[in-house]
């Protein structure tokens, strides 16, 4: 906001995510204290609240809270602030090929793809979903741990292993809706 | 498939009507099996080759979990490497693939991950018929 006339001014171009959040550029992150900076801020710049100002100020506003959605979504979730975290020191996120050492987690992933495209009762999925459940969580405390010795290479392997876990879990979502 | 990007035809051939998805006898001494994943989008594409006396892939098949055109790619690979030699198949190229599919620009790593689908397939396979690797491991 402009501090002489308080009219409401386009965000910063690439905002740094963490500061936009007030969060420090970490892994470890305080879900509570994201969350309430999260709903502080759409308190002041939501586009409910603009709907008598000028529509540029409307437009900035959109603009804000699309991005302070972004930014919350970004940082509360673990694959995403991981991956984040890592662009922003300049790592690229992995882009070869898994193959041959990564062979005993890839039939992993396999089996559990193939386990969730059988039909399948509730109680199977509900497992599945523990199994995966477990190790996304085995994964992020890997992660926070890499990350806290500042060992990025070993970060950016682990968060490739956790983006093939989020997508099981998004199939299984997609399994659980009824159709 | 992102709403408002029209997917090539090819692909949707390949998603609804696809071909050799299966498996085949990963513990037969002329089966090779290939097992690969894409890190930044997380598809995981297994491809098998069963290859005969003479060194040509006879049987192929697939199973992928992962996006329209990493299936239809992987579909394209099984169909393209029956028939062929263990060395004529080395030489499918990604590119060739993407462009039989009409892959966009955004999708191109999923014709690169079949292509490597292929090849670890084969070098499998190769491993399997040579005693004398499996020698130098053992002294190792």
């Amino acid at each position: 906001f402009c501090p002489g006339c308080r009219a409401l001014q386009p965000p910063v171009p690439r905002p740094d995510l963490f500061r936009l959040m007030d969060c420090d550029r970490s892994f470890r992150i305080d879900a509570q204290q994201l969350q309430r900076r999260f709903r502080s801020l759409q308190r002041a710049v939501h586009p409910d609240r603009f709907g008598r100002r000028p529509p540029k100020e409307q437009y900035y506003s959109e603009q804000h809270s699309s991005l302070i959605n972004k930014a919350y979504q970004t940082l509360l979730n673990p694959l995403s602030r991981g991956l984040y975290l890592l662009e922003l020191k300049g790592i690229e996120p992995a882009q070869e090929t898994d193959c041959d050492a990564d062979s005993v987690f890839l039939t992993e992933i396999m089996e559990i793809n193939e386990k969730l495209a059988e039909p399948k009762n509730e109680d199977i999925l509900e497992e599945i979903e523990t199994v995966i459940k477990v190790k996304q969580e085995e994964l992020t405390k890997e992660v926070t741990a890499a990350f806290e010795r500042d060992d990025l290479q070993e970060a950016k392997k682990l968060l490739a292993k956790m983006k093939y876990f989020a997508n099981l879990e998004d199939k299984l979502k997609s399994k659980k809706i009824p159709s | 498939v992102a709403v408002g990007d029209a997917v090539p035809w090819q692909v949707v051939d390949h998603y609804e009507n696809p071909r050799n998805v299966g498996s085949l006898d990963r513990n037969a001494k002329n089966v090779g099996t290939g097992l690969v994943g894409a890190p930044a989008c997380g598809d995981v594409m297994k491809l098998q080759v069963e290859v005969d006396e003479n060194g040509r892939i006879v049987d192929a098949r697939f199973k992928t979990f992962g996006c329209g055109s990493a299936i239809a790619s992987s579909s394209l690979a099984t169909e393209w490497v029956k028939g062929k030699t263990v060395d004529e198949a080395l030489k499918i190229k990604n590119t060739d693939i993407a462009k039989e599919l009409c892959l966009p620009p955004v999708k191109l790593h999923c014709s690169m991950l079949a292509e490597d689908a292929i090849k670890a397939a084969l070098a499998d396979y190769k491993l399997k018929q040579d005693p004398n690797k499996e020698e130098s491991e053992k002294k190792a």
